[in-house]
């Protein structure tokens, strides 16, 4: 077992699963590198999983029986078809969650996942808006795992245009204030998605843009929105552009001039935005911080920001560069697992069931990192500050408590410290593991190990 | 050789004296929860996601509004004074404001003008008006207070605003069965070299001790029950003197009406639970309840409001002197909004903070200046006590 060995499994990966780093160590680069060859391998494929626009056209069906229910008399059968229309859509978020653990915790592509994730949640879309709750997993299928391998613009583009980004932004609620239907029925714009796109998923709310800015960018975006039957739209379900909501004119957005020209000027915009410097910098700070470490140095950015303008934003070549970098490889583990990064860790070595149910769910809860429910758009945090408070441990503590005595009877702790963190594991750790009064006690320390919380 | 082997049927506060003895240093500057000589308390409540002012306190006198709101001044609204109301929502407010014990203070901002809910809140957690710090305000309060102070927050995990170098406390209540005292104490052996872990977990493990079971089953609301850890962990024996709730959900940009009346009601039911939960520290209480920055005075397409400057804030408490809208009023004429859009930022947040943290806690305003809220020394003090 190779020290660059445990590295490449547990840092760029979503951990060790039984006899992985031993599999990695000879050659940890080749590792990581082959599986950005096949990106595909980071689809999660299932019978039972709904396309966007199944998922789309459900949501808009459940939302009109739940109307159609609230105006029937009879109180006690509408109460029970509510519940039962409400449960079916808790199911079906509760199989894209499941589908989504179980495909993490079995990837033999744990880098490939890492990437995703990564990218899901700079692009956060979250389920505390109900209308979400069935939208999300069919979301980051559709636009992120299909897309986070290629070209950022391409990415960009597919994630806050996908129906459940414009619902999530408000944009289905932003009209062009001078069209006849906005004077008609006094509507107007809405900022939110312009303002988002800006600030979190491209230049960076220090990028250097101005409330004009924002404004004008959000008049580019009216008439993107989600095909519905209200529209009478062509197609339901599925992003769309209404001409008739969309502001006419020019648009000035960060000092260059965009012509009227339809669905197509938002486009020009996004694809401007994807090749900014302050884009640039903006996501290399971000992924190193993710891969390093909470305040990486100038110069990691820096080789980070150097290979996404070298490659036009391709994401591939952007990873490779990643893996090149030597600070990437450095012993001592600087990032502090997310709740989540915990949870999947642990389970690829224990063998527990994934599936999203209810102990699990409580267990997310408790931890504080519930799937797909980040509190904003600016997606969960990535820094040890905003996880490791004194709470928060008593709360991992529990957990591996609960943990220990479902798995202990079936592992051997000492056995877990190796498969986990081969030569990462610190002598100190060892020894409280070997010394631990029962099995059961001995996994809870090896879970809560400095060096398992970490990676 | 492990100590702790022998610690089996050890209480939890045993087993942090006996470490104490055995003189394992990361215990040492822990005082989150000591004993302190202040009686006076502080709560500050952030609603996060920014709450709308002008419908919380609508200024109803103004000719101004239902031009710019068509649809959004509630009804029913209870009066205050000077032409202003509150929210129908908010019963326990308007009862605390006729009996002297809830001051209003409109038009109110931090000095951050860019519209960022995230950098807002960062920048509201920092104390400084542009660089967001990797400490918070309140943990620098903490440092330079001439008596020693004790903080916790309600959740699990530490919010900025108490970030730093002073120990601070988080809270929230157990979900699932407790690690037993001997296994504790070998982790904390475990993480006698983690300057993040073993720091947390000892501080973890006292303000369980200090909190008992006193915090346990409470039920209520997502804002209830947070508000009621906070005033039952206050009103514990040896409780923090300050402690930190943060309440979401206020972003409405669409459809306000409902979902704001929603909040603003458990925000009241929070604030009746605090108070209840209180008891006899109520009377050296001062609660502050703010956001953000306001939402925009004209409502948007969406029958919502987008993000804008100028907010409201409730101050609340015995230690308050209440009745009173506080600080000056701009007004809603065109011509006096903030580019054209948002209530004009009359009254700087930071001179409530600074005032709240000289008459609960002594700090002198030019301590303040210098090491809490740095770049602050001409600003405006808004005196609610």
């Amino acid at each position: 077992m190779s020290i660059k060995g445990a590295i490449a499994v547990t840092r760029f990966g979503m951990g060790a699963r039984a006899g992985e780093i031993v599999d990695v160590s000879s050659d940890p680069k080749g590792w990581l590198l082959s599986q950005l060859a096949e990106p595909d391998r980071a689809q999660i494929r299932g019978n039972d999983l709904l396309t966007t626009k199944q998922a789309v056209e459900e949501t808009i069906a459940h939302f009109q029986r739940r109307r159609e229910l609230q105006r029937q008399a009879t109180s006690s059968e509408r109460q029970q078809q509510l519940q039962m229309h409400n449960r079916k859509q808790r199911e079906a978020f509760i199989a894209d969650v499941s589908a989504r653990n179980v495909h993490a915790v079995n990837t033999p592509d744990g880098f490939l996942e890492r990437w995703v994730r990564f990218w899901s949640n700079h692009f956060t879309v979250s389920a505390r808006k109900p209308e979400l709750l069935r939208i999300v997993g069919p979301y980051e299928r559709d636009a992120i795992r299909a897309h986070a391998f290629g070209s950022f613009e391409t990415l960009l583009t597919n994630a806050v245009l996908h129906p459940a980004m414009l619902v999530y932004l408000d944009n289905q609620k932003s009209f062009g204030p001078n069209t006849p239907i906005a004077q008609r029925r006094k509507l107007g714009l809405n900022e939110n998605l312009a303002r988002e796109i800006l600030e979190l998923h491209t230049i960076g709310v220090d990028g250097g843009y101005t409330q004009q800015d924002v404004v004008e960018f959000a008049r580019a975006l009216t008439g993107w929105t989600v095909g519905s039957p209200r529209l009478r739209s062509r197609k339901i379900g599925e992003t769309v552009f209404e001409e008739r909501l969309h502001e006419p004119g020019d648009r000035t957005v960060l000092g260059v001039r965009y012509r009227e020209a339809g669905a197509v000027q938002a486009l020009a915009i996004l694809k401007e935005l994807a090749r900014h410097p302050s884009t640039a910098e903006h996501l290399a700070t971000k992924l190193a911080r993710h891969f390093i470490a909470d305040d990486p140095s100038d110069a990691d950015i820096l080789s980070l920001k150097r290979a996404y303008q070298d490659s036009d934003g391709d994401l591939t070549e952007v990873a490779r560069s990643l893996i090149n970098l030597d600070r990437s490889w450095e012993r001592e583990a600087r990032k502090f697992k997310t709740p989540e990064e915990l949870l999947i860790s642990s389970a690829r070595l224990l063998g527990l069931p994934s599936v999203y149910g209810r102990g699990a769910r409580r267990i997310y809860q408790s931890l504080g990192q519930a799937p797909f429910t980040a509190p904003g758009p600016d997606g969960w945090p990535d820094e040890a500050a905003a996880w490791a408070g004194p709470d928060a441990i008593k709360k991992r503590l529990e957990w591996a408590n609960r943990t220990a005595r479902l798995a202990a009877p079936a592992s051997m702790p000492i056995a877990f410290v190796t498969d986990a963190l081969g030569p990462l594991a610190s002598e100190r750790t060892r020894m409280a593991v070997n010394q631990a009064e029962s099995r059961r006690q001995g996994l809870t320390l090896a879970l809560m190990s400095p060096e398992f919380q970490r990676r | 050789m492990n100590p702790i082997n022998r610690s089996l049927s050890l209480s939890r506060r045993t087993v942090l004296t006996s470490l104490g003895a055995m003189g394992l240093t990361f215990l040492a500057p822990t005082r989150a929860f000591s004993q302190t000589a202040s009686k006076a308390k502080l709560v500050i409540v952030i609603l996060r996601g920014a709450m709308d002012g002008l419908a919380a306190v609508p200024k109803l006198d103004d000719p101004h509004l239902r031009q710019h709101r068509t649809s959004l001044v509630p009804n029913d609204t209870r009066p205050l004074r000077d032409g202003f109301a509150l929210h129908p929502n908010l019963e326990t407010v308007h009862g605390l404001f006729q009996s002297g014990d809830a001051a209003i203070v409109h038009a109110l901002a931090g000095p951050w003008r860019d519209r960022s809910h995230f950098r807002a809140q960062d920048l509201l957690e920092s104390g400084t008006d542009r660089t967001v710090t990797k400490d918070g305000w309140l943990n620098r309060a903490l440092q330079v207070a001439p008596s020693s102070l004790s903080a916790v927050s309600i959740g699990p995990a530490q919010p900025l605003i108490l970030r730093g170098q002073a120990p601070a406390a988080s809270w929230s209540p157990p979900m699932l069965p407790e690690a037993d005292d001997d296994t504790i104490g070998r982790l904390m052996d475990l993480y006698a070299e983690d300057d993040l872990l073993g720091p947390a977990l000892a501080e973890a493990i006292q303000v369980d001790a200090v909190a008992g079971d006193a915090a346990k089953g409470l039920r209520g609301n997502q804002f209830v029950a947070p508000m009621g850890a906070a005033g039952r962990l206050i009103a514990t024996e040896g409780g923090p003197n300050i402690a930190v709730v943060s309440l979401g959900g206020w972003d409405t940009h669409a459809n306000q009406n409902g979902v704001l009346g929603n909040r603003l009601r458990q925000l009241d039911q929070g604030i009746a639970k605090l108070k209840e939960e209180l008891g006899d520290h109520w009377r050296h209480t001062a609660i502050a309840v703010v956001t953000e920055f306001g939402r925009t005075v004209r409502q948007n397409g969406g029958q919502g409001t987008d993000h804008g400057t100028g907010g409201v804030a409730f101050v609340m408490g015995g230690a308050v002197k209440g009745g009173r809208m506080i600080g000056d009023w701009p007004g809603l004429a065109p011509n006096r909004l903030y580019e054209n859009r948002d209530l004009y930022p009359a009254n700087d947040m930071r001179g409530l903070f600074a005032s709240l943290l000289h008459s609960q806690f002594g700090l002198t305003n030019r301590e303040t200046a210098r090491s809490v809220f740095p770049g602050s020394s001409g600003v405006r003090m808004i005196v609610t006590t």
